[in-house]
């Protein structure tokens, strides 16, 4: 199995994560927190191996850095009011 | 003495001291590609065009301040965007992100063959990466209609401002890609689909980031 169809199958299954969260009928942190962090894990994976970053492992630490402060911005906005 | 700029022949003095020069290392560091041995030359210099990384890093910027002000503004009505936010089409969009991440898997193998010299296949991949591109434009289409049809507009609400601006600015992104991978399966070069492979999977990192904001939170 390549790398790009590892990291398909690996979208797939967040993704999916991402949907039972979303029917769960949960709100607020425990809804926010979660699909959050899954989008975060879903960017990572492009990054690394649609986009290719695995053979650049300094940028995409710096990528990841990025987004996770993005990702903490959401939550904060998502979840002040 | 060994040259800096020719990482992929790497002379060696052998036991009696008689410089030998060792067979090329096949690269297979691309975009799409497998991960290259451990401190092999070129490790930490970004795959593809950096021209395509600046393109990159600037929607991520322009998405990401959208988001940002998008949710800033959620604090001024959390009820009214809640009940805005019910009239969207949750399901199509959940379904558009297996679209788009199948689509940008197809757009990682093309690479992959392009550099097989497989042109067919990485036609055939390409055409199969637009499919599910021109996928994700009908359903988008769809919930735009059905907004539509419900009197909903621009400027019903500054949620639909927002959703319609990022949603409509992505979904143009969208249609940009598949001209792009239709004419970099034209060409049928490596470097060409790298490229074109590249701008697919920024509209679908930008994706997975704006969806969870704009429908599910």
């Amino acid at each position: 199995m390549t790398r790009a169809t590892k990291a398909w199958a690996m979208l797939l299954a967040l993704s999916a994560a991402s949907t039972v969260f979303a029917a769960s009928g949960l709100t607020g942190p425990a809804l926010a927190l979660p699909i959050l962090m899954l989008a975060g894990l879903k960017a990572h994976v492009i990054l690394r191996d649609y986009l290719g970053l695995s053979v650049a492992p300094g940028w995409l630490r710096g990528f990841d850095l990025g987004l996770a402060l993005l990702i903490i911005t959401f939550a904060g906005l998502a979840l002040a009011d | 003495m060994s040259d800096p700029e020719l990482p992929f022949y790497v002379p060696q003095i052998s036991s009696g001291g008689v410089p030998t020069v060792s067979p090329p290392v096949q690269e297979t560091g691309g975009m799409g590609g497998e991960a290259p041995p451990a401190g092999s030359a070129g490790r930490n210099q970004l795959p593809g065009e950096l021209l395509m990384w600046v393109l990159i890093l600037s929607e991520l910027a322009v998405f990401g301040a959208g988001l940002l002000a998008f949710l800033a503004v959620r604090l001024t009505d959390p009820t009214g965007f809640a009940e805005a936010q019910s009239h969207l089409h949750r399901t199509g969009a959940a379904a558009n992100t297996l679209v788009l991440v199948t689509s940008g898997w197809l757009a990682a193998l093309a690479t992959r063959a392009a550099e097989a010299g497989e042109s067919r296949r990485l036609r055939l991949l390409l055409a199969a990466a637009i499919g599910f591109g021109a996928v994700f434009l009908i359903l988008k289409g769809t919930e735009y209609a059905d907004l539509f049809a419900q009197g909903i507009g621009t400027e019903s609400h500054a949620f639909y401002t927002f959703s319609f601006l990022l949603t409509g600015f992505h979904a143009a992104h969208v249609l940009a890609g598949m001209i792009l991978l239709a004419l970099v399966g034209w060409l049928a070069t490596p470097k060409a689909v790298e490229t074109g492979a590249a701008f697919w999977h920024m509209v679908d990192l930008v994706w997975v980031l704006l969806f969870p904001v704009v429908y599910l939170l």
